[in-house]
């Protein structure tokens, strides 16, 4: 032991030549592999060993006192009312275990009739969000309530001396206590004002409604009741006022069957494609300007109005023709009191000439109501003009600002800014530090939905309440607390919404009952309650000369359309992870926002998919990626607003770290970039169309994020080769037509041997046989079940890098195919999950068995026996099939509590699928036991198709010829994806019906 | 040589580290088992006098069993119902009332050094009265029955079908200080499914899912 061991070798620092030949002639010295190896071993042994003592102690903390009729563990449903925007849908929070966990459509709910869009589910991450402000802020820095409350008092109190204005910002909020607290607050100043902002409002609605009708209201539209729909851009499945509400209520008459094959017209005019464009049964390619021209002759042909004065003909627009107008006259008059027609235009003489048509085919009162009408858009553009001219003459002595960000989400920031400056006192209720709420002396932020009492008045006739699901996580208050204080009413919310409610709801309940303390417990526990309200009648004169506007349409430029994307309605839900990684239902780009332009712009710009340009008109520029979207106008570019919310850095480093991740949003900006400077005001009117727009390449490149990177099922030649030429079979269409003829039209002729069978029939499926069924023809493609199946199953957030690098974990995607070109557009959706092969693919390939059938029919996963071969994924023919590359972020522990504790939180290396919620079957399970029963009908609800807004999936036994789904099985639409290649699963679609002429289309494929 | 001297090296490093492990041999278990854990707790609850000796049934303190995943651990105030009154055992209550019948004095409440903690922790002062300064603090319990992450267990569909609390945590009335009686291993779980397939839960015919998905989603 006396030669010490030569340390260069040891360590692996580079050794000197003749180091290395010296070592490699002395064998004795040799470290060699067998050593290595033996060392290697001898360690292993060690450790294996180790792992056989005691795990490290562990505690279980049961409650100190148990609250009543609690049961650990149980999911328990609440009824509460969502405000992910101003729609007001019904809400089942799903509690458990003292924490709110899952959003769920309320079934009851006259609005929502249980659906929940992609917003309204992504609610408990929003609450558990570990940015969210925790507590008032002063100048910038934490403080007490008590000195802010002692601030506010005092500077409101030199205010009302003195007499100067005080001016109150929120967002539309249908509650009927706030109201009568801020007529309060507001009664206390001399000019005291509040004031309705909408990001995207229905302003022009409202003001030609005053004109034609008299009375500044926006109508209830009854899609239910409609037979015949034309929109103008008007996004109603998608985005527009209420979508979950008109998804349901549109669903209504578009499902037709063997013994009613009928089903609504539904005609669409847009520039550019949205979720509502892509589900009409005739879509039109049109500028914004061109809804006015059009809607002048459609008025004039069904003598509503005579042609305005200066009406271009309609040749000047694209692909909307005279006979096109002929027909869609007669539809209409067809229809008359079952039509509807639709506009969302900000321009007055648009929305004049829709009433006027609406009126001449005697709409009021059946499809639209306006005697109960709608208060989810309460917005007026004049009056938000007219506090922006005040804070510039600095009028305004104290700015009390909720929900929107007067900063970010409005055009000329830099004027808002001085007036800011100007005024005495400044306070927002922002929850996170928003660009109003940095530069506002206090910050009071709001609680959340989940943490709070809060009542809504979403249309006429109907109240709804919401209650509380959880303490404050943080010291926050509510709007209405906070402005009852100041307005020396210490009481919280609850005691004042109730108050309220006995005073002004209650007496005009249609059910008030005797006992107010029962009435009060049954809206609790109901959620909504629905009220006599005397119908406010508003009488039709014909508006006057039309006034066209005065646009010029400038030859040169781009016209930049700024819309609303499905999953980010509002910049106030820009902190929300899931609905920033969402993919938009109709470009399927998750994160960042982008320029949105038709492939024939793309080409003439000489730019493509990631191409940065820079946008430009008069003093603004914007710089953003393409993304190129078939089907948009030539001369119309689409950027949604709402992005570039500062803040949003925090999402840089959201994915997974490893060498080569690139963070979601570089050099610690914003995610995306925010479009608002380009919204114009126009008189009194903000615009979301700006003219005259310039494009300029950069050179550089941002790729954007996509989930699809192919829009048609055609195949490329060197496979269509081989006999066929697209895959349209696939997602399965045909006309109403072409149905009434041959229910099973649209089948495509491909040979199908029932009794092709890989395995003998030792496994008969002889209890349950779990099966879905998603009916393509009322999928919207909204969204809503990729973040109700992202809540339910705790899929990560994979951050921009790895949905880019197609990594995404969603269990279900949306699929979205697009046929034929830019006028005439055939556009289909399809959601995508495990489709639960009975011949599965999958199973046969796994070295391991991890992914085996259960004798209910459902392929499992089971993550603990997977050793991440990837082979089941590569074998899946629908690729559904998701592979944990990282160990996603689960490091906060406040947003932990937003997981499911009934479903695993999977580890780097397993592979993971749709369960079809096994996690909910095996739970009904018990219950049903409990009973002493098997499951029943209704159960089991799937995460996806609890929230469907259309209604569109259904899950069931198919071994029940009772069930719903065993019944739908045999209708003739339906059908299932490569059906040919044996697979049996158990998941089927029904084929798409357009209610156009013609037989069906392409189906392709024939072997 | 050298390659013997490496070698005695290596042998020798895990002989030592084999007798360092050898201390606790007793604790050694194929790894993840965790049979006989037998954890000192922060209260010397005894099952044997509770469940066995009074006969109070398994459900009277896990209340969840039979309507939740979780049998539940019971929570202070479910003590207390019993333990309001019962502070003692009854040979120190009656030895004190003696000793007060002897000093002619009411006999002062007597409260067992155990109980004393139970109190302590639901911040009750000696004659039972809440504390101002101590909230109600929970016990922090040394857990003996835990299955991995990716094993979901549900007490519920157990107990409804039958499954005596025994068939699995052993003979609980008779321990004094609880442990792990079963191996709480997947082989175990799915023989005893297999089992009662064939045999039934007694005398019940039940059917017991040997699904992977039955316990694992």
């Amino acid at each position: 032991m006396n030669d010490k061991p030569d340390r260069t070798r040891v360590t692996g620092e580079p050794p000197g030549a003749e180091t290395v030949s010296a070592a490699a002639h002395d064998s004795r010295w040799q470290f060699d592999r067998r050593r290595f190896l033996e060392a290697a071993g001898f360690s292993l042994s060690l450790t294996a060993v180790t792992a056989c003592t005691r795990r490290p102690v562990q505690h279980a903390m049961p409650l100190g006192e148990m609250p009543d009729s609690f049961a650990p563990g149980k999911l328990v449903s609440y009824a509460a009312t969502c405000n992910g925007c101003p729609a007001g849908c019904g809400l089942l929070v799903g509690v458990r275990d003292g924490r709110p966990l899952k959003m769920e459509g309320m079934p009851e709910h006259p609005l929502s009739r249980g659906g929940l869009c992609a917003v309204g589910q992504a609610l408990p991450i929003a609450l558990y969000d570990r940015h969210r402000l925790d507590g008032p802020l002063r100048r910038g820095k934490p403080a007490q309530w008590e000195s802010i409350d002692r601030a506010v008092l005092q500077e409101l109190q030199a205010i009302r001396e003195s007499g100067g204005a005080v001016r109150l910002v929120t967002g539309t909020r249908t509650s009927p206590t706030l109201a009568a607290i801020i007529s309060a607050f507001l009664g206390q100043f001399k000019d005291g004002k509040h004031v309705v902002v909408d990001p995207v409002s229905c302003s022009s609605i409202r003001a030609a409604h005053h004109s034609t009708h008299g009375a500044s209201r926006l109508p209830r539209y009854r899609f239910d009741r409609a037979a015949v729909i034309v929109s103008f851009g008007a996004d109603f499945l998608g985005t527009w006022i209420s979508p979950v509400e008109y998804a349901a209520a549109w669903r209504q008459q578009r499902i037709p069957t063997v013994e009613q094959p009928q089903m609504s017209y539904h005609a669409h005019f847009e520039p550019q494609l949205t979720v509502t464009g892509s589900k009409a049964d005739r879509r039109y390619r049109v500028t914004p300007q061109d809804y006015t021209t059009i809607l002048a002759h459609l008025a004039k042909r069904l003598g509503a109005l005579p042609l305005p004065k200066n009406m271009p003909s309609l040749d000047s627009v694209g692909s909307f023709t005279a006979g096109d107008l002929k027909t869609l006259a007669r539809r209409l008059q067809r229809a008359k009191g079952a039509s509807l027609v639709v506009c969302d235009s900000q321009d007055l003489v648009a929305q004049q000439l829709v009433n006027a048509i609406n009126e001449q085919l005697g709409n009021y009162g059946k499809t639209l109501e306006l005697d109960r009408p709608s208060f989810q858009r309460q917005g007026e553009d004049a009056a938000l003009a007219d506090l922006l001219d005040e804070l510039e003459e600095g009028v305004v002595a104290a700015l009390l600002v909720a929900d929107v960000d007067l900063l970010h989400d409005l055009p000329e920031s830099s004027r808002i800014r001085k007036g800011l400056k100007k005024a005495q006192l400044v306070v927002s209720f922002a929850d996170h530090l928003n660009e109003t709420a940095r530069v506002a002396h206090c910050v009071c932020p709001e609680s959340h939905l989940l943490e709070s009492w809060n009542d809504f008045h979403p249309v006429g006739g109907l109240v709804s309440l919401s209650q509380p699901t959880i303490r404050p996580l943080g010291k926050t208050r509510t709007l209405l607390e906070c402005l009852a204080r100041w307005s020396g009413s210490a009481s919280d919310d609850r005691t004042l919404i109730r108050q309220h409610w006995e005073k002004a709801i209650r007496p005009r309940a249609t059910d008030p009952g005797a006992d107010p303390v029962a009435f009060w417990d049954n809206a609790v526990q109901l959620g909504f309650v629905e009220i006599e309200e005397s119908p406010q009648p508003a009488g039709y004169s014909a508006p006057g000369q039309l006034e066209l506007a005065s646009v010029s349409r400038p030859d040169e430029g781009y016209t930049v359309l700024l819309y609303a994307k499905t999953g980010m309605p509002e910049s106030r839900h820009a902190h929300n992870p899931w609905l920033q990684e969402l993919p938009d239902p109709v470009t399927k780009v998750s994160w960042d926002n982008y320029v949105c332009m038709g492939p024939s712009t793309a080409e003439e710009l000489g730019v493509g998919e990631g191409d940065i340009v820079e946008l430009s008109v008069d003093d603004v520029k914007l710089e953003l990626p393409v993304y190129v979207l078939p089907g948009q106008h030539d001369r119309v570019l689409g950027v949604a607003l709402a992005y570039g919310c500062p803040g949003t850095e925090r999402f840089a480093q959201v994915g997974p770290s490893w060498l080569e991740a690139r963070p979601t949003v570089p050099n610690g900006r914003p995610v995306g970039r925010n479009a608002a400077p380009l919204l114009n005001w126009q008189g009194k009117s903000l615009q979301r169309v700006r003219h005259g727009v310039s494009v300029r390449k950069t050179g550089r490149r941002r790729p954007l994020a996509v989930t699809q990177l192919y829009h048609s099922l055609k195949l490329p030649e060197s496979i269509a080769a081989y006999g066929a030429p697209d895959r349209s079979d696939i997602v399965q269409s045909t006309t109403l037509e072409a149905f009434r003829a041959d229910p099973e039209s649209g089948k495509p002729e491909v040979h199908v041997d029932a009794n092709l069978d890989l395995w003998p029939p030792d496994h008969p499926k002889s209890g349950h046989a779990w099966g879905l069924l998603v009916d393509l023809n009322a999928c919207t493609g909204c969204s809503a079940c990729v973040i109700a199946c992202q809540s339910e199953n705790n899929i990560p957030v994979v951050g921009w890098d790895e949905v880019r690098r197609q990594r995404e974990m969603y269990w279900m995607r949306i699929d979205r195919y697009m046929q034929g070109e830019d006028d005439d557009l055939d556009v289909r959706v399809q959601p995508v999950m495990c489709q639960h092969c009975d011949h599965a693919p999958c199973e046969t390939v796994c070295p391991v068995l991890a992914t085996v059938h259960s004798e209910e029919g459902l392929n499992q996963q089971a993550y603990n026996r997977c050793v991440g071969t990837r082979y089941c994924a590569n074998n899946c023919p629908f690729k559904v099939r998701r592979f944990n590359w990282f160990n996603y972020r689960h490091d906060s522990d406040r947003e932990n509590l937003a997981l499911n504790p009934d479903v695993v939180v999977r580890t780097r290396g397993v592979m993971e699928k749709c369960s079809m919620c096994v996690q909910r079957i095996e739970a009904a399970r018990v219950e049903a036991k409990k009973e002493g029963r098997a499951i029943a009908e209704g159960d089991v609800q799937v995460a996806c198709q609890q929230s469907c807004p259309a209604q569109a999936i259904v899950f069931g036994d198919l071994n029940d010829p009772k069930s719903r789904i065993s019944q739908l099985a045999k209708d003739p639409r339906q059908y299932r994806m490569l059906e040919e290649y044996g697979f049996q699963t158990n998941v089927g679609y029904r084929r798409i019906v357009r209610n156009r002429e013609g037989g069906a289309e392409s189906t392709g494929h024939h072997s | 040589m050298r390659e013997r001297v490496i070698t005695l090296a290596l042998l020798m490093g895990l002989f030592f580290g084999v007798l360092v492990l050898a201390m606790g041999a007793r604790e050694w278990r194929s790894p993840g088992n965790q049979q006989g854990y037998a954890p000192e707790q922060p209260i010397a609850f005894s099952h044997r006098l509770h469940a066995g000796e009074l006969s109070i049934d398994c459900q009277f303190c896990h209340v969840a069993a039979d309507n939740s995943r979780y049998a539940g651990i019971p929570t202070s105030d479910i003590c207390f119902k019993c333990h309001k009154f019962v502070t003692a055992s009854f040979a120190a209550v009656m030895d004190e009332r003696k000793k007060a019948a002897k000093e002619k004095r009411e006999p002062a409440p007597v409260v067992s050094a155990e109980l004393k903690k139970l109190y302590d922790m639901m911040g009750l002062d000696d004659q039972l009265k809440p504390q101002d300064s101590t909230g109600l603090k929970p016990i922090p319990w040394v857990r003996i029955h835990e299955l991995p992450d990716h094993v979901l267990f549900n007490h519920q569909a157990h107990v409804q079908a039958g499954v005596a609390c025994q068939r699995c945590h052993g003979p609980v009335e008779t321990f004094e200080r609880m442990y792990q009686y079963e191996t709480l291993s997947m082989g175990w779980c799915v023989n005893c499914h297999r089992e009662v397939n064939r045999t039934g839960v007694s005398g019940k015919a039940v059917h017991a899912s040997i699904d992977c998905a039955a316990c694992h989603y």
